[in-house]
């Protein structure tokens, strides 16, 4: 087994899932479905918004469906979509039996890294193809275009994590629904905080550097944080 | 093939799931060139027992050793030098037989080109069909499988739970003779059956029943 770094075994791990998911297409199937119905809806349903101004606190007119309002139903639609297909990487080893070939034949901290790194592709994916679609169907601007790209990479990549070990805990406890939600909520709520405090920068002009960092920090350290524990702790899930 | 001292030993390994005891105080040392069978009834805990050996699980009591050139093996990596045959342990499906083979082969840091995945392949009577996918195969085909891929590192230990299920007559042959070649190979293989033929094919008995 230990002939292999785990670096070698999470990356053969990697290329089966790719492999397989072009056979599947499990994780792409639920996560499309999912996008395209939900994009479809929030255009739909905001039609009528476009336009309509609103009065704030300070009496000042502002749009009722503002940027910011937009980027947080995107995040809103790539966390279910990442729940909804994500979820399947533990999910489908443990039904299928392959969960405990995997187990004799590798590393658990090459199983977590591999299922991170097949994830995290499978999400950027999805974001890459979604978010440019949303951007159109309801005129999201990306504001200030170096904060966009570093916020939905780091808020993809941190999502993705999050993703990850909750699936492995679900898989391993048989009830993948209602442990997904509970431990699920705690660590997303988090990150969700987290992306629409980094979001909102994008739409605020700022001569200080420090404003855009600080809130990308906030996100890529959690991130770094989950994936560490994760590491750390996967073998107290995965082995019996 | 090294011919280097190995020893398996089971000392006092008892386990339980819940509050149910499956059993306690197996023993037993199995040497080179040994096939030893845990026999017992449905339920009676020998696929629990060949996973406490491969370190899949952990004995509630107990303690199962590996040692190798007479050196022990690290508990968290015995399962290197084991090969493992089992109905729970499933291939993947939705790749061809090739892309399994190359795929827990890499795992083990081993890497096989055409001419060698074809003999393999003979060596298990599924010659023409590693381009298949495994989810396309009889059950029986699955089985011979699980065999080429368990043995194609030539573990120290190979752990096999009902050898010949789902296995025709050629099938079991093949399973016979693989018994057979390390044996004189002076490896260890351990089998977990019921079956009385399958028996036959151990050097000795260790009878397994429920507390």
């Amino acid at each position: 087994m230990n002939n292999q770094s785990w670096v070698q075994q999470s990356l053969a791990l990697f290329r089966k899932d790719l492999l397989a998911e072009t056979r599947t297409r499990v994780a792409f199937g639920a996560m499309g479905v999912f996008s395209f119905s939900a994009l479809l809806l929030i255009s739909l349903a905001m039609v009528g918004l476009k336009g309509v101004m609103l009065q704030n606190s300070t009496g000042q007119s502002v749009p009722a469906w503002n940027n910011s309002g937009k980027m947080s139903l995107l995040w809103v639609l790539l966390c279910f979509a990442a729940f909804a297909g994500l979820s399947h990487s533990f999910v489908y080893e443990e039904e299928t039996g392959t969960a405990s070939t995997l187990k004799l034949h590798m590393m658990p901290q090459a199983v977590y890294a591999g299922k991170l790194l097949f994830n995290t592709t499978v999400l950027l994916a999805v974001s890459l193809v979604i978010t440019p679609l949303y951007m159109v169907m309801t005129g999201m601007e990306a504001g200030t275009i170096p904060m966009f790209f570093t916020v939905m990479l780091s808020g993809t990549v941190s999502l993705s994590a999050v993703a990850t070990v909750v699936a492995a805990l679900a898989a391993r406890a048989r009830s993948t629904g209602a442990l997904f939600g509970a431990v699920g909520l705690p660590m997303l709520t988090v990150l969700l905080v987290l992306i629409m405090n980094a979001a909102r920068q994008c739409y605020i002009r700022s001569e200080s550097a420090v404003q855009y960092v600080r809130p990308v920090i906030g996100i890529v350290g959690f991130g770094v944080l989950i994936v560490t524990l994760s590491a750390l702790l996967f073998h107290f899930i995965w082995e019996d | 093939m090294s011919l280097l001292p190995i020893t398996l030993s089971a000392r006092g390994v008892g386990h339980r799931f819940g509050a149910r005891l499956l059993y306690r105080e197996i023993s037993f040392t199995a040497r080179n060139s040994e096939v030893v069978a845990i026999t017992g009834h449905n339920g009676s805990g020998k696929s629990t027992l060949l996973k406490i050996i491969a370190g899949l699980l952990q004995p509630v009591e107990g303690n199962v050793e590996l040692q190798i050139n007479n050196t022990l093996t690290d508990p968290a990596h015995r399962s290197q030098y084991i090969g493992f045959v089992s109905p729970e342990m499933a291939l993947y499906q939705e790749l061809t037989a090739v892309e399994n083979i190359r795929f827990f082969g890499t795992l083990r840091g081993q890497h096989y080109d055409k001419a060698q995945l074809r003999a393999m392949l003979e060596n298990v009577g599924l010659k023409g069909r590693g381009s298949d996918r495994v989810g396309d195969y009889s059950s029986g085909m699955k089985q011979r499988l699980k065999y080429l891929i368990a043995v194609m590192h030539d573990p120290e230990v190979l752990l096999l739970d009902e050898p010949g299920a789902n296995l025709d007559v050629h099938g079991t042959k093949i399973v016979e003779r693989m018994i057979g070649d390390r044996r004189n190979a002076g490896r260890v293989t351990i089998l977990a059956t019921n079956e009385p033929e399958e028996e036959h094919w151990a050097d000795c008995s260790i009878p397994v029943a429920a507390v």
